[in-house]
């Protein structure tokens, strides 16, 4: 069933372009500058699902996240989330969603996150014992029981996080919407906030997420929507985004005596550090793994071999540029 | 040496200030403008054909300026430094002033210069001028003594605000602190004659706030009053109270850590 | 409808009681005003005793109806101040406004509501300790000559103050720099709002365009009405009617703010400022 449909979403935004003139002449006469941040994009995510929405900074995805959750008009199109359209029936509509912005907090600096969710409890206007119910597994589930009664402030970024989240789902949001809910943390932290989303979501909530993290994206996500100059470039399953680039894996081979030309049997070499480290891009429709390993040892001595699959990163970069 | 740094610092801080014209311009202007209200309520009174007894309204207006005057100069070497300690121990960044190779209240000092204050020292000076025009001075004498008293409020001024950002080590975080040596000074702000003998005495040589607008103010105007010098001893104290408490604040701060 | 009160009532009260917490961390800076407040008090005293001298009457005010009304004004301070100016422009800045349209909530009620905790902080570490000192120690009547209309008229400035304050804040959804403007704007409430001198010792005209602002209504009016103030105004202003006047001001005010607010959510969600 498909819980949240987008069609051809568009947004608008007038500018002023800064004019040279000096300060009275460009307050009064101001060059307009319409910049389509979301330029037509359509989609539809099933009950149930993690969706990443992967793009560079200023691509579109914040915007229309934002018009997802309600928060901003779309200038055309039309969006439809549990039959809801979210900015136009807002208040009703928001009642229903859980939303977090990592870098902008709901929770309140100087007083402990469980103050803050009894102030959420109240806003949301959640019934006592489904109140405590709720927090009770929440803090069971994202193992936060020693840190909900310490000040905010003292608590580490991970943790806070991890409130945060708590604190956007404590009136059980079906549709849960995170921008960048990794952001700046370390890797442990990041591997916990993203066991708590799977979790979530193995209850059956429906998670929509904007991040720079790959890692994110790999370890929730089995659908990518890729967003790049308001338009969307990609949206499938995420294996069929790294076959988009062709078959491709990544060798990388110690040798014990250096190396320097730049191919091996006709295979371009792609990185070389100091002669002795080098990496191939093989490209496994025109040879396979066991024939370019025929062929590397005929070719060279070497000493150790890794074959990985290609990054996330290079993935994108090379989606993006296109 | 110390002079030739601050001199460089003060450079700097005012060329940094400039950069950003527009904001310099507003900041300057705003801090004027909050400050141009300051002899209103002695024109109301006035204006309302209402006296000081024994003082003309120009008279109170130069007054009041030489106050602000006083406390614009002190302000601007020394109201950031307040600001700037209470950050520091607040963020729990003080350690970053205790790295640096010279004393940490000298390095604030300088790194802490606050230009936009200069918006109150025109303004100040102006109103100053006008209403030395009105009233006329003493005589030479008066001038020269008025001027030592001046330097005397300053120094005054200048301790209160050391011991508020001294006071920012131990009450950490509260932006208020400001307004209690705001308030202790305003008592300068008026003729000390309208003020109980008690606390003119106190005002003149305990604590005294009456160096920062009154004093100097009569003795330009009024005559030379020889007893007035005696407080220039509690000034010098305030000030030397005020870099004392302050050193030992650190001092505590290293000891016991952020 | 029930339903909806019993939910705003219980709103509300979670809110303040979070607010209250929040700040209850810095009460003791409260305590600043227990020294600024009596300090800044001596001064008006003898400045006044000194502009009196054998006068009875300045300004439609005996000395004693003033040094009780610099008492009244000041008090009044602690209970009615608020900064949901500078949070709201600050909310705005951050961009942390967003987390309040994606809550089931309207951010001016709940910016009310935390103004309501943070007041009850300024109840207890200031207005009390402050009308002991000034009532106890310094012998000033601070008794109010009418109780119930002074609390009416406390209770409008507490709205006043507030609905002026989340006005100017709300400028920050359509400028850049509404820094200034609040500057500004507090630059006149100084003197016009009667902290600094009663509104009558101001010459006839501008009493008459200050019937028309809010300045006065949110401190002067409230301390007259306090101190039983025979002359309010200079227009001879009857208690009743300084407090009906003040009803008028603030029913006006809560509609401009309302109009606002409905634009700037409307920009907010336009724009997404």
């Amino acid at each position: 069933m498909e819980i949240i449909s987008v069609k051809d979403l568009r947004k608008t935004y007038k500018t002023y372009k800064r004019s040279e003139k000096g300060f009275f002449k460009s307050f009064f006469k101001r060059e307009k500058v319409l910049v389509n941040a979301v330029d037509g994009i359509s989609f539809g995510v099933e009950k149930g699902t993690i969706v990443g929405m992967l793009g560079p900074n200023g691509a579109g995805k914040s915007t229309t996240i934002k018009m997802l959750c309600g928060a901003l008009f779309p200038t055309e199109g039309e969006i439809s989330v549990m039959g809801y359209s979210p900015a136009k029936e807002r208040a009703k509509y928001v009642k229903k969603i859980g939303a977090v912005f990592g870098q902008r907090s709901q929770l309140i600096f100087d007083i402990p996150p469980v103050d803050s969710f009894a102030m959420n409890k109240a806003i949301y206007g959640i019934p006592d014992d489904e109140y405590k119910k709720r927090l009770a597994e929440m803090v069971e589930l994202f193992g936060i029981a020693d840190v909900i009664n310490k000040p905010t402030r003292v608590l580490s970024l991970g943790e806070r996080m991890k409130c945060e989240i708590v604190m956007a789902m404590l009136h059980k949001p079906e549709v849960v919407f995170l921008d960048e809910p990794t952001i700046g943390l370390d890797v442990i932290a990041k591997a916990t906030i993203r066991e708590t989303i799977k979790k979530m979501n193995a209850e059956g909530v429906t998670f929509i997420l904007t991040t720079h993290d790959l890692g994110d994206v790999e370890e929730l996500a089995e659908r990518v929507i890729v967003i790049n100059h308001g338009k969307k470039i990609f949206d499938d399953k995420l294996h069929e985004l790294k076959l988009l680039l062709g078959n491709k894996k990544i060798v990388d081979i110690s040798l014990t005596a250096p190396f320097e030309g730049d191919a091996i049997d006709g295979i371009p070499v792609s990185k070389n550090e100091d002669g002795t480290k080098i990496s191939v891009e093989l490209d496994l429709d025109k040879t396979e793994v066991k024939e370019f390993l025929s062929r590397l040892g005929k070719a060279v001595d070497f000493s150790d071999i890794e074959i990985k699959e290609l990054p996330m990163e290079e993935i994108i970069t090379r989606l993006y540029t296109e | 040496m110390k002079l030739k740094v601050y001199l460089t610092c003060i450079k700097i801080s005012i060329a940094q200030a400039t950069a950003y014209r527009a904001d310099f311009i507003m900041s300057t202007f705003i801090t004027l403008l909050s400050n141009v209200f300051f002899p209103l309520v002695t024109i109301v009174i006035y204006a309302n054909g209402l006296e000081f007894p024994g003082w003309t309204m120009w008279e109170v207006l130069a007054l009041q300026s030489i106050f602000s005057l006083s406390r614009g100069i002190a302000s601007m070497c020394l109201s950031s430094v307040m600001w700037a300690t209470m950050d520091h121990v607040r963020g729990g960044s003080f350690e970053t002033v205790l790295l640096k190779p010279i004393s940490p209240l000298f390095y604030i000092m300088t790194t802490n210069f606050s230009v936009s204050q200069i918006g109150l020292v025109v303004g100040s000076a102006i109103v100053l001028a006008i209403s030395l025009i009105n009233t006329g001075v003493s005589g030479v004498l008066g001038v020269l003594s008025a001027i030592v008293l001046f330097i005397g409020g300053i120094l005054v001024a200048a301790g209160l605000f050391l011991i508020m950002a001294a006071i920012s080590f131990i009450w950490v975080g509260n932006s208020r602190l400001d307004e209690i040596s705001s308030s202790v000074s305003n008592f300068g702000n008026y003729p000390l004659q309208i003020f109980g003998y008690g606390l003119r005495i106190v005002m003149a040589f305990v604590i005294p706030a009456g160096m920062i607008g009154s004093l100097p103010a009569e003795v330009l105007l009024k005559g030379v009053e020889p007893l007035y010098f005696l407080g220039l001893i509690p000034c010098v104290l305030v000030l030397m109270f005020g870099i004392w408490i302050y050193n030992r604040m650190i001092k505590r701060y290293e000891g016991v850590g952020g | 409808m029930f339903k909806k009160i019993r939910h705003i009532f219980g709103e509300g009260k979670a809110v303040a009681f979070a607010t209250y917490k929040e700040w209850s961390a810095y009460r003791t800076h409260s305590l600043v005003s227990v020294f600024v407040g009596p300090a800044y008090f001596i001064v008006q005293y003898f400045v006044w005793k000194a502009v009196y001298g054998d006068t009875a009457m300045i300004a439609g005010m005996s000395f004693e109806a003033m040094v009780r009304y610099y008492g009244a004004s000041a008090l009044i301070g602690y209970l009615t101040m608020d900064f949901a100016d500078w949070n709201l422009q600050m909310l705005i800045r951050t961009g942390k406004f967003l987390t309040f349209v994606l809550r089931p909530i309207n951010h001016r009620r709940f910016a009310l509501e935390q103004k309501l905790g943070h007041r009850v902080l300024g109840l207890i570490f200031e207005f009390i300790p402050c009308l002991l000192i000034l009532w106890l120690l310094f012998g000033v009547d601070m008794r109010p000559v009418y109780i119930g209309w002074t609390i009416l008229s406390i209770a409008i400035t507490f709205l006043m103050n507030f609905y002026v304050n989340y006005t100017l804040g709300m400028t920050a959804f359509f400028l850049v720099n509404a820094g200034g403007i609040r500057v500004v704007y507090q630059l006149f409430a100084n003197v016009l709002s009667g902290a600094l001198i009663p509104i009558n010792f101001f010459p006839e005209v501008v009493r008459r365009i200050m019937m028309f602002l809010p300045f006065q209504y949110t401190n002067y009016i409230p301390a007259m009405v306090w101190t039983g103030g025979a002359d309010i105004a200079g227009f001879g202003l009857s208690v009743p009617e300084a407090v009906m006047f003040q009803g008028i001001a603030l029913v006006i005010m809560i509609g401009f703010s309302e109009l606002l607010y409905r634009a700037a959510i409307r920009r907010f969600t336009a724009v997404g400022a």
